[in-house]
């Protein structure tokens, strides 16, 4: 029965179709009206079911069973009352048949061991349990995702709440850190270092240009910073295959940004108004 | 000798067993021929195949072209030796008409048959011996019309397997539902389940067995019956029977209506306009 639930054939979607054309067409009264004489020969209708009739013969040769109600359904469009209409009247016919055989003694259902050929063939019915199993797997698979779908949206809030409080301890530490470097630069050396961090060595300018003329540990002069990070940037010795080329790495390394440095007043003036430039010929020949 | 001990045995015969040996003698032959016309599409010829494994007392005849003479059936059908011929009519390469008669005396019906499902649909999931006998389960609203009773005493005839047919076998695993419904028959197939659906052991003995359906599903809409096999004077026409022809001619012309009324109405506005010229302006001219 549960079959019925599913989508129609071609034939029926036609033969609907076709049902509610001459519903429609009914209507407007364009098909051609029905004649008004019907031939009903009831009463030679009735002799001849009489004269063709086997009503003598025993029940086990006729195998008939007329159900106790007629079947009345409301809408011939319902598949679902309908066909549940006809699996009643079926169900009520075998079990009066049953009934039947028994009286009759014959056997009514064939015994276990009884094999023979049947109706639809082994293959045609693994294709319908194929069929049956992919639909189950079907409905399973479409759950499954469904599933899915309301994880990764938890999983993406759960992510971001992560992502934000990793930021927070960042901040937090970096702080920390600050602080520390102000006290220690306003001579408040009481404190023990608690990080063990250079914290004189990292990216202040005032020393770099103190440090020119330092002999290095062969007595060689090291060269000024800016020679420095040229040559780490075009390179000084060594081999400079691929090295001089970007790649996902050094894209995405975002170290040497620093949000605040690139948001500060001193920064941003700096771009926008670039270094004096060198005016303009006629400018100068004025001035001159 | 032999005939003195025949007769000798005759005497002393048992009632019963004459009975019996009456009832055998009593045994309804039943065979159908089974005709397709030609153009009949593979819907409709795997219907017919169907039909022709469910009924084991059937015979399979080529496709003839009997548009003209149609009483040719009739010598077909004392060719093969068979009683009744379900002769599938196909028209326009869509329409299937099924005749059912009883050849040669008669009667015969002719039926519109619609809405044609086959057991090769995957829907269907039962199965049942090849030959076995079916129930036949009639509707109540099969007694209420003398041409009703006509119908379902045919389809008894024919649909029933007669007890030990030729490759019949003595078990009954399916059921026939004929049922009326929207003054048409409906016919659907199923198969008696007797096991547990979970277990597959045994069910109570009290519990009801369950339906599985097997196809194949069709509708009989009546046409007419005649009082012959294939001809004859009309008993009884269907008053609501519409030929698809009709329906289909009627659909045309709604669409063609559409351009007609068009048409129509720019013909009436310029009729309209042309009998009621606009009046002249007297003061049309006085600016100029």
């Amino acid at each position: 029965m549960s079959d019925d639930e599913h989508s129609y054939d071609e034939a029926m979607m036609e033969d609907e179709e076709t049902a509610l054309e001459i519903a429609a067409l009914q209507s407007e009264n364009l098909l051609p009206q029905p004649k008004k004489e019907f031939i009903n020969h009831k009463a030679a209708l009735r002799a001849l079911v009489d004269e063709i009739s086997q009503k003598s013969l025993k029940w086990i040769q006729r195998c008939d069973v007329t159900s106790s109600e007629p079947i009345v359904v409301d809408k011939t469009e319902n598949d679902l009352d309908r066909e549940l209409k006809f699996y009643q009247q079926g169900l009520e016919a075998v079990v009066r048949a049953q009934l039947e055989v028994q009286k009759a003694g014959m056997p009514f259902s064939r015994p276990d061991d009884y094999f023979a050929e049947m109706v639809k063939t082994d293959a045609h019915m693994a294709r319908i349990r194929q069929k049956l199993l992919d639909q189950q797997k079907g409905i399973q698979n479409s759950e499954e995702a469904k599933k899915q779908r309301e994880l990764r949206k938890y999983g993406k809030k759960i992510e971001q709440e992560k992502l934000k409080e990793r930021e927070d301890q960042k901040k937090a530490s970096l702080d920390k850190i600050a602080t520390i470097k102000k006290r220690l630069r306003s001579g408040d050396l009481g404190e023990v270092d608690d990080f063990e961090i250079d914290v004189d060595s990292d990216g202040d300018g005032g020393k770099a240009k103190g440090a020119r003329g330092k002999k290095g540990r062969d007595g060689k002069p090291t060269a000024n910073k800016k020679r420095q990070l040229k040559d780490e940037k075009f390179g000084f010795g060594g081999k400079k295959r691929g090295l001089r080329k970007n790649t996902a790495d050094s894209t995405s390394d975002m170290s040497g940004f620093s949000q605040k440095r690139n948001k500060s007043a001193n920064f941003s003036a700096v771009h926008k108004r670039g270094k004096t430039k060198r005016p303009g010929k006629a400018k100068r020949q004025r001035t001159n | 000798m032999a005939t003195l001990y025949k007769t000798a045995k005759s005497e002393y015969q048992d009632v019963d067993d004459v009975l019996e040996e009456r009832e055998k003698r009593s045994d309804v032959k039943q065979r159908i021929l089974m005709v397709a016309s030609r153009g009949v599409t593979y819907r409709q010829r795997h219907l017919m195949n169907d039909l022709e494994v469910l009924l084991p007392h059937c015979k399979k005849e080529s496709k003839v072209e009997a548009k003209q003479d149609i009483d040719l059936l009739n010598e077909l059908a004392e060719i093969q030796n068979c009683n009744n011929v379900f002769y599938f009519e196909s028209r326009k390469h869509q329409d299937l008409y099924l005749w059912v008669a009883r050849a040669p005396s008669g009667p015969s019906v002719k039926f519109h048959v619609q809405n044609i499902h086959t057991m090769d649909e995957l829907k269907m999931t039962g199965n049942c011996l090849r030959g076995s006998r079916p129930v036949l389960s009639f509707d109540a609203n099969f007694d209420s019309e003398p041409h009703l009773q006509l119908l379902k005493e045919i389809f008894t005839q024919t649909f029933g397997v007669p007890k030990g047919a030729r490759k019949s076998k003595p078990f009954f695993d399916h059921v026939f539902t004929f049922s009326v419904v929207d003054g048409r028959i409906w016919f659907r197939n199923f198969q008696i389940v007797e096991k547990d659906a979970q277990t597959g052991g045994d069910m109570a003995k009290t519990a009801k067995p369950t339906l599985v359906e097997i196809g194949p599903r069709f509708v009989l809409n009546t046409i007419r019956i005649f009082e012959g096999s294939f001809g004859g004077p009309t008993l009884y026409e269907n008053p609501k029977y519409i030929s698809p022809n009709v329906v289909r001619a009627a659909v045309r012309s709604q669409k063609a209506t559409k351009y007609a009324s068009r048409v129509a109405d720019t013909q009436d506005r310029e009729a309209r306009v042309k009998a009621n010229p606009l009046p002249v302006d007297p003061l049309k001219d006085v600016f100029e």
